[in-house]
């Protein structure tokens, strides 16, 4: 297991104030040159921008440097539509003082992507069970500190809206 | 020296495995040395290697190669800092036994310490404000992934999901360590715990509960490798076999992105030591989640192919089971000290030194170690000699 220690923590002192519902600022991802730096820049605008091998479309880990499909180095991040399924799923019930502003268990999901990607991110607002595994959830994005963070909305389950039928491929519903 | 084709493991040193803030790395390290140097019945005189292990992260006292010195050890042959996450401890014994094989060393110094509990702040917290701001972590830890327990969460949901295994199985892998930790002296949890007690534990992460957490503690293990036949504890254990498998998964639709993977490195293990898993007498597992012995028994193909709670929930990982496993309580109710844990424990147990908790006639161990999310595995088939 990682279990690693780290000393970091000189941002997460100070105070409890922030717009996320779940989070307090001081989690906020350091954007300015992070490996992650196109996710951010994609989600400042509202859009969800994930890697891709240039070469063969591949969907990418976000930290991949080289397509374990063609070897191919040149990373493509693109633009994916913000529809996915819920790959597991979890209610945190331990909620770190001066890290957790939520007063109740929140969501965690590994969401799997309709472009193919895997994504863990909590939901856009709090929740009081999380999704089944297979459930189809819509991204969205929370502020944490001045940073979007991708998170998911599951779905609404009225008759009007519809679902993706191609993700239904990938994964039935449990 | 009298020389052997044989690579054995012939001294065994622990601290006391400490739930309260206290000494540093170094000096727990220090002490489980001299522990180990005394249990084979040498001195540092006649050590010539030194392998050392630690945690990983941003720790300014984390135990190094500076040891050497710091431990006042001699000149040595062999002197390295080993890190593959929970797999160091198997790796070091591999490292060491290649090195004495080869003729580079004759008599190596294996030592993990770790000190995790710092006054002030639960482990739990102190995992929690761990993981820093950038990359794939830092991303996680803004959607509220804090310490390791969520990812192992996610990986217990998904793969129950996908095996069947139930919230009754969990239950009974830590029901039934605890049982194995009651007649363990060095565990940290030792008072009998039923099915209802397991349920009253908190939720930390649905599916698991406190219970299902590893106890971190402060402590050292040290183990001595040799084929000097002259020097060392009388029980004699031989290094069979090693494995190792380190499957690159990828987080993509079209495979499991949290498990699979690792049997390869028992098989491989059980190869080299020519055998098979009907010769093993005990397995002792890491097991940071009570998921993940779970995970393990069906991943390593130990349960002769039936399903791993099942398995478990027979009885068949406790006293008189087909495959005893984590006998001293394993890291949920024994102590988390990585990979030297189960290591340990085997070694105890082959040296028909386990009190009310020994295994009967056991004479072959198989030792596992995982690192990161199961991205790491090791596996190591000791046997007592004749
Ligand atoms: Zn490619």
């Amino acid at each position: 297991m990682s279990a690693g220690l780290s000393t970091e923590t000189s941002r997460e002192t100070g105070t409890m104030t922030g717009s996320d519902w779940l989070l307090a600022d001081s989690l906020a991802p350091i954007i300015e040159g992070d490996v992650l730096q196109p996710l951010y820049d994609g989600a400042a605008l509202g859009q969800l921008v994930l890697p891709f091998c240039a070469s063969c479309s591949l969907p990418l880990d976000l930290e991949q440097q080289v397509c374990d499909g063609c070897g191919g180095s040149d990373i493509a991040w693109r633009r994916v539509e913000p529809v996915g399924i819920v790959h597991a799923a979890t209610m945190m019930h331990r909620r770190e003082p001066g890290l957790v502003l939520a007063s109740a268990p929140y969501p965690i999901l590994d969401v799997e992507l309709g472009s193919g990607h895997r994504l863990v991110m909590t939901t856009a607002d709090a929740e009081l069970s999380a999704p089944a595994i297979g459930d189809p959830v819509h991204i969205t994005f929370r502020d944490l500190g001045g940073v979007r963070i991708p998170s998911a909305r599951p779905h609404n389950p009225e008759p009007t809206v519809t679902t993706s039928t191609a993700l239904s491929q990938t994964e039935a519903p449990a | 020296m009298t020389a052997s084709d044989r690579v054995d493991l012939v001294g065994l040193g622990m601290t006391a495995m400490s739930t309260t803030p206290g000494a540093a790395p170094q000096e727990l390290a220090r002490e489980a040395v001299d522990l180990a140097l005394a249990d084979a019945a040498i001195t540092r005189a006649d050590v010539d290697g030194l392998l050392v292990g630690s945690s990983q992260g941003i720790r300014p006292d984390r135990l190094g190669v500076a040891f050497a010195a710091q431990g006042g050890f001699g000149d040595l042959r062999l002197l390295e800092h080993v890190e593959i996450k929970g797999a160091t401890t198997i790796a070091m014994i591999q490292r060491a036994a290649l090195a004495i094989a080869a003729g580079e060393a004759r008599t190596v110094v294996c030592v993990f310490a770790d000190a995790p509990l710092v006054a002030g702040r639960g482990a739990g917290s102190t995992y929690a404000h761990s993981g820093g701001q950038s990359g794939t972590r830092g991303l996680e830890r803004a959607s509220g992934v804090l310490g390791s327990v969520p990812t192992y969460a996610l990986l217990a949901q998904r793969w129950m999901h996908v095996s069947g295994a139930r919230p009754e199985d969990l239950a009974a892998i830590v029901t039934t360590q605890r049982a194995w930790a009651v007649d363990n002296p060095a565990a940290v949890a030792r008072t009998p715990l039923s099915a209802d007690d397991y349920l009253a534990s908190p939720l930390i992460s649905t599916p698991l509960r406190r219970l299902d957490c590893a106890r971190p503690v402060n402590g050292s293990v040290a183990v001595i490798l040799s084929n000097d036949v002259a020097i060392g504890h009388p029980a004699r254990l031989a290094v069979r076999g090693t494995g190792r498998s380190h499957p690159v998964r990828h987080r993509r639709a079209g495979a499991e992105s949290w498990f699979g993977g690792g049997r390869r490195a028992v098989d491989d293990a059980l190869e080299h030591a020519g055998m098979s898993r009907s010769d093993l007498d005990l397995a002792e597992l890491y097991d940071p989640f009570s998921v993940v012995t779970l995970m393990l028994l069906e991943e390593y193909d130990l349960t002769g192919g039936a399903k791993a709670g099942t398995f478990v929930r027979a009885g068949e990982t406790g006293p008189r089971g087909r495959l005893p496993t984590n006998t001293g309580g394993g890291q949920l109710s024994g102590f988390y000290l990585q990979g030297m844990t189960p290591l340990a424990e085997a070694m105890v147990q082959l040296r028909a030194e386990g009190g009310d908790r020994q295994v009967p006639g056991a004479s072959v161990a198989l030792v596992g170690g995982i690192g990161g999310r199961l991205d790491h595995h090791a596996a190591l088939v000791l046997e007592r000699a004749a």
